[in-house]
Formats: C-alpha cells, sequence, structure tokens
C-alpha cells in the first residue's frame, strides 16, 4: 500500500460549481456557484442538514455525476469533460468507495469483495490475492477472509468496505455516512481506522456525515447548507 | 476470482427461483424434443427413401386401380432393372390386440427383388413362392402376434369382407433401420383369385420400379408417365420420397401443428427466463450501481447478466436434455417400439441432432431473455442505480 505525500497541494478543485435537477420542469438548484479547494493528505468532514447538497457534492467529487456548469478537477484530472467509459475508469484507479450500508456482494467472500475492483486491473491472480490479504489485514480482518458478509458484524461489514475502497490505492477515499449504520463502538472503530488511513498511509478522506462524533475525526469540518459552503 | 464467479453466485442468492426456472427450462426442452421426436421419427422412412425406386399410382388417387398389364409396360421401358406391384389390403386384428399394421397384396415373384431392403430367409422365400395362402410378415409384427412360421394367422380387412386365413411362411428382417417391421405381406394372385376381391379383379393398386445406376428418377418418372398419357388409365410417377410423403396426408398437417407448438414452448421458456432475470436484476439494481461506482463499464454490467441468462438456459437445457435421453430413449422409446403402439413408432428415439438443436436454441434464447435486463441496467445513471433499494 503506497503511502500518498501529504504537501498541501488542492487535490479537489470546485470551481463555480452548479448542479441542478429537474422535478418535471421545475428546476430544483442543488449546488449554486460553489468552490472548493481540498488540500491532498486531508481529511476532511462534511455535514449539512438534509437536502443540502451533500450526497450530490460527494458525487461530484467521486465523478459519479457531472456538475450543471463550472469546473471539477481532482487528482489532475477535469471530470466535466470525461465521458461515462473514461469517468468508470478514472474512479476504478484514483476513488475508493465507502458507502453507509456497506454495499458487500452478500454471495462473495470478503476476500472476494474484496479482489472485485482489482478486477479491473491487469493484475494476476497471485498479485490480486497478496494485495487482498494487504488490505484486509490494514483492516484487521485477515482471519475473516472467506466470510461471507452474513457471516460479519456490521462493523467488520463496514472494514471489508473500507478494505474494498484501499485495495486499488485510490488517492482519494470517499465515505457516504460511513458510520450511519453502525453502533457507537463499531463507529468509533471504523473512524480510528480511517484516521489511520489517513495518518499512516496520507489517503485523502472526503466523508460525508451526520454524526458530529465522525466529524470531529476529520482534520476540517466543512457544512453545506441550501447548496452553498459555510 | 474471475467475473464469471459473480455471474454464477448469483444463481445461488434465490436457491428456489433458480432451481424452479431451470426445471421449467428443462421441460420446456424436454416436451420439444418429443415434438421433434415424434415428428424425426415418422419423416424417418420419407427421409430415408432410396433414391433409385419410384413409385407409380393413378393419376387421379391413390385409391384408383391400375390395368395390371400395365407391369408389363414398365418393365419394357429402358433403364427399369426391376419392377413389381402391391395392393392396400387394409389389414386389421380381428381381436384389435394391436390397432394398426400395414397389409400389402403383392406380386410373390418379384416383391422381395424390388424391396432388398427386407430381408427373407430364401428357403422360407421359395416356400412361399409355392404356397398361395402364405404370409411373410415383418419380425416386430410377428412378436405382436405371437406367431412362428407354420402358424396360422387369421386378419381381416377394412376392404374385403370376412376373416382371411393365412398361413405364416416367413419373418422378414429390415437391413435399413427405417423398413417398416409391422407389415403383413400377402400374395396378390390369392387375393385377385378370392370373390370377395371380384370388383378389383386384375387390377393392381400402384407399381414400384428400380431403376438403372445411370437414369435419373424424373427422367424415368416422365418416361413411365409418357407411356401412358393416351390410355385411359393416367399415372403419376414419383420418387419413393414423394410416395411416401403423400402417404402422410393429413398427418403432415397435424406434424407442422406440433412444430407450431413447440416454437411456442420455446416462446414460454424465454419469458421465463427474461421473467426470472428481470426481478433479479431489479432486486440488484443497488449492487450494479455500486458496481459502476467503483469503476465496471456498463459492459461489464450487460456481461454479468447475459452471463446468468446463459449459465441459466444452459443448467435448463443440459437438464432437459439429460430428461429427454433418460425418458424418452431409455424408457418410453423401448416401451412404444416393442408394445402395442410399436405399427406407429417403429423407431422412437431422440436423434442427437435433435438435443443438440434443443440445446443451441436453448442458449439462444437464454441470450434473447437476457438482453433487455441487461440492457436497462447497464444504462442506468449510477446515482440513480445507488439510490435505488429493493
Amino acid at each position: 500500500m503506497a503511502t500518498e505525500s501529504s504537501n498541501g497541494a488542492s487535490i479537489v478543485t470546485l470551481k463555480d460549481v452548479t448542479k441542478t435537477f429537474y422535478r418535471g420542469k421545475e428546476p430544483i438548484h442543488v449546488l449554486a456557484g460553489l468552490d472548493l479547494d481540498v488540500p491532498s493528505g486531508s481529511f476532511e468532514a462534511l455535514m449539512g442538514p438534509s437536502g443540502s447538497g451533500k450526497s450530490t457534492l460527494l458525487n461530484l467529487i467521486a465523478g459519479l455525476d457531472r456538475p450543471t456548469s463550472g469546473e471539477v478537477t481532482v487528482a489532475g484530472a477535469n471530470l466535466s469533460r470525461m465521458s461515462d467509459g473514461q469517468l468508470a475508469k478514472w474512479r476504478s484507479q484514483t476513488i475508493g468507495f465507502v458507502f453507509q450500508s456497506f454495499n458487500l456482494i452478500p454471495v462473495l467472500t470478503a476476500a472476494q469483495n474484496v479482489e472485485l475492483p482489482l478486477l479491473l486491473t491487469d493484475l494476476g491472480g497471485a498479485d490480486r490475492k497478496s494485495r487482498v490479504a494487504t488490505a484486509l489485514r490494514v483492516v484487521g480482518l485477515e482471519d475473516r477472509m472467506d466470510h461471507y458478509p452474513r457471516q460479519l458484524s456490521g462493523g467488520q461489514e463496514q472494514r471489508v468496505a473500507i478494505a474494498r475502497a484501499i485495495v486499488n490505492d485510490p488517492k482519494i477515499i470517499v465515505a457516504d455516512e460511513p458510520t450511519g449504520d453502525l453502533d457507537r463502538k463499531s463507529a468509533d472503530d471504523v473512524l480510528t481506522l480511517m484516521d489511520k488511513l489517513n495518518k499512516e498511509l496520507g489517503k485523502t478522506i472526503f466523508m460525508v456525515t451526520h454524526d458530529p462524533a465522525a466529524a470531529e475525526k476529520a482534520s476540517v469540518q466543512r457544512k453545506l447548507d441550501k447548496g452553498a459552503l459555510q | 476470482m474471475n467475473s464469471a464467479t459473480y455471474a454464477r453466485r448469483n444463481l445461488s442468492r434465490r436457491k428456489g427461483r433458480t432451481i424452479l426456472t431451470v426445471i421449467a427450462t428443462a421441460v420446456a426442452v424436454l416436451i420439444f424434443c418429443a415434438i421433434r421426436t415424434v415428428d424425426v421419427n415418422f419423416m424417418a422412412a420419407v427421409d430415408d427413401a432410396m433414391a433409385d425406386r419410384i413409385a407409380t399410382r393413378h393419376k387421379v388417387s391413390i385409391t384408383m386401380q391400375l390395368p395390371k398389364r400395365y407391369i408389363d409396360d414398365v418393365r419394357g421401358i429402358p433403364g427399369v432393372t426391376k419392377a413389381t406391384w402391391g395392393n392396400w389390403f387394409d389389414a386389421k386384428d380381428p381381436k384389435e390386440r394391436i390397432p394398426f399394421f400395414q397389409g400389402l397384396a403383392v406380386d410373390h415373384e418379384s416383391w422381395f427383388d424390388v424391396y432388398d431392403d427386407m430381408v427373407v430367409d430364401p428357403a422360407q422365400l421359395a416356400e412361399w413362392k409355392t404356397t398361395p395362402s402364405g404370409v411373410i410378415i415383418g419380425d416386430k409384427l410377428a412378436e405382436l402376434f405371437q406367431v412362428k412360421p407354420g402358424d396360422k394367422l387369421t386378419i381381416s380387412s377394412g376392404i374385403y369382407p370376412g376373416d382371411w386365413e393365412f398361413k405364416v411362411i416367413g419373418i422378414y428382417m429390415p437391413s435399413r433401420r427405417t423398413v417398416d417391421r409391422n407389415s403383413v405381406i400377402l400374395r396378390w394372385d390369392f387375393l385377385n383369385n378370392d370373390p370377395r376381391a371380384e370388383l378389383v379383379k386384375d387390377q393392381i393398386g400402384w407399381i414400384l420400379t428400380r431403376i438403372g445406376g445411370n437414369s435419373s428418377s424424373a427422367e424415368m418418372s416422365r418416361a413411365i408417365d409418357k407411356l401412358f398419357d393416351e390410355r385411359d388409365d393416367q399415372t403419376v410417377t414419383m420418387s419413393e420420397r414423394a410416395f411416401n410423403l403423400s402417404f402422410m396426408g393429413a398427418f403432415a398437417a397435424v406434424l407442422t401443428a406440433f412444430d407450431l407448438v413447440s416454437i411456442v414452448i420455446l416462446l414460454i421458456m424465454t419469458l421465463i427466463l427474461a421473467n426470472t432475470l428481470a426481478m433479479s436484476v431489479r432486486e440488484r439494481t443497488n449492487e450494479y450501481g455500486v458496481l459502476r461506482a467503483i469503476g465496471f463499464p456498463p459492459k461489464s454490467i450487460f456481461g454479468f447478466i447475459v452471463g446468468e441468462s446463459l449459465l441459466l438456459a444452459t443448467l435448463g437445457g443440459l437438464l432437459g436434455c439429460v430428461l429427454t435421453y433418460v425418458l424418452i430413449n431409455l424408457m418410453l422409446g423401448p416401451w412404444l417400439e416393442s408394445g402395442p403402439m410399436a405399427t406407429m413408432f417403429p423407431y422412437f428415439r431422440t436423434p442427437p441432432r435433435v438435443m443438440a438443436l434443443a440445446m443451441g436454441l436453448a442458449l439462444a434464447l437464454g441470450l434473447l431473455a437476457g438482453l433487455l435486463p441487461a440492457r436497462r441496467a447497464a444504462k442506468l445513471k449510477v446515482t440513480d442505480a445507488l439510490r435505488r433499494v429493493d
């Protein structure tokens, strides 16, 4: 697992970004002229009430969606100008995802779930196995490799999801309410793990959360309200 | 692990649904194979007709008789090597143990020369030629009637009244699989000399001709028909295949209806597969969103779903072929061939080519069934798919 240098240069830059959705013919302006700089190697938490545009912003940074206007530059790539296929490839190389409800594939073991992103690379079976073992060791679940998600606790499932997020050695980890479905103890374990990934491996983490305790773990807390950063 | 692992494991999520879908596909394949088996076995005699044997009948209808002297005219045509004739006897079992078998009154001197694929022991043939009331019967029919050479055999006729008593002289064996083994062959002269056949005296039903190696059946057919063109009774001559086919008559229409049913069965199979796939894809929309998010392109999602559909179709197709082999080739076929239905189905087995066709169609339709749900899932926006939780 490579250690990222945290030189303070922006890894995420948003310039005058707007995002408008339509409900029928009625426009809903979710983000309005938003500017954002996220320094490389930072651990940022984004908070805000429901409907404030947190997930929309996260989707734009993760390359899951495109802005209506403005520029989104992440890890040197201008996402606004990339096709769906280019975005998919870029995501597989640059972004690690952690979701609220873990989103593991129930019919695959922990190791197979972690291996999924590696199927998109040219790595051979032995290399993939080695990287999967490393990722599971980082999250402390090397002894649960052959367990299916239903055989794991919620906290363990989320740690497997984090292993899946880091196995490709991404530059940025985006986490959408990573502790939302966990009890306090498991949530603390997951946050400690994310802190370790940030501090020891230098991974940039951008986390959306409602949980003030989770936000406190981050080095930067931002608040989004009505499509604008406070 | 590879991408196929995911498609394969998906089948184990809802085991009950997967098992039912595989069984439904297998049953569709089995029904398709059974229908095609009926078709293929009925048509086998037609398709396996001898290329150098042609048949001549009355131009108006097979039920109209020809003057017996026509046989001499045919034998005189250059290119004709052998010729014989036969009359339909419409044989029946007076005790109704056997539902259907063929009875033919034939020329005892020439019939087995023209039909050399019905093999008779020379001694039995010689005895038959000197025994007007003798019959030679197929080996299967002999089993059904439980008679052997020397026994008496009483049959009735749908044309000629009363019971007819014969002596079994010999048993013919087929030299080819498609030769009917359930015929009773009696002498034409015996029938012709009986007062009950007074109305058709010295008349023959049809002429069967073997032609020389250099003659084409079409040319020879034209030559024969031309010979009788100016006579009172004109003829129509055709290849043995066409002649056999003309006997199928209305049954050919039934076979066509069977074919249509087999197509409907396959369409139902496709709908069952498509429905299963559509339900699975709907349940997993969020999961496909996750796969797209971590970088799997739309074509991978498409491939997972089509792969799953093909896997289902393969399992169903293979099970269907195994069921076909066991139920038809090992159980139903031998039972039909040896029981009272043997006259209808002298050979009833599903050929490997029919099973291969069923398997190929199952795969093709499995692919078709997966296309629509796969296309829909592949085209979903990642953010929409991630929001979808069923």
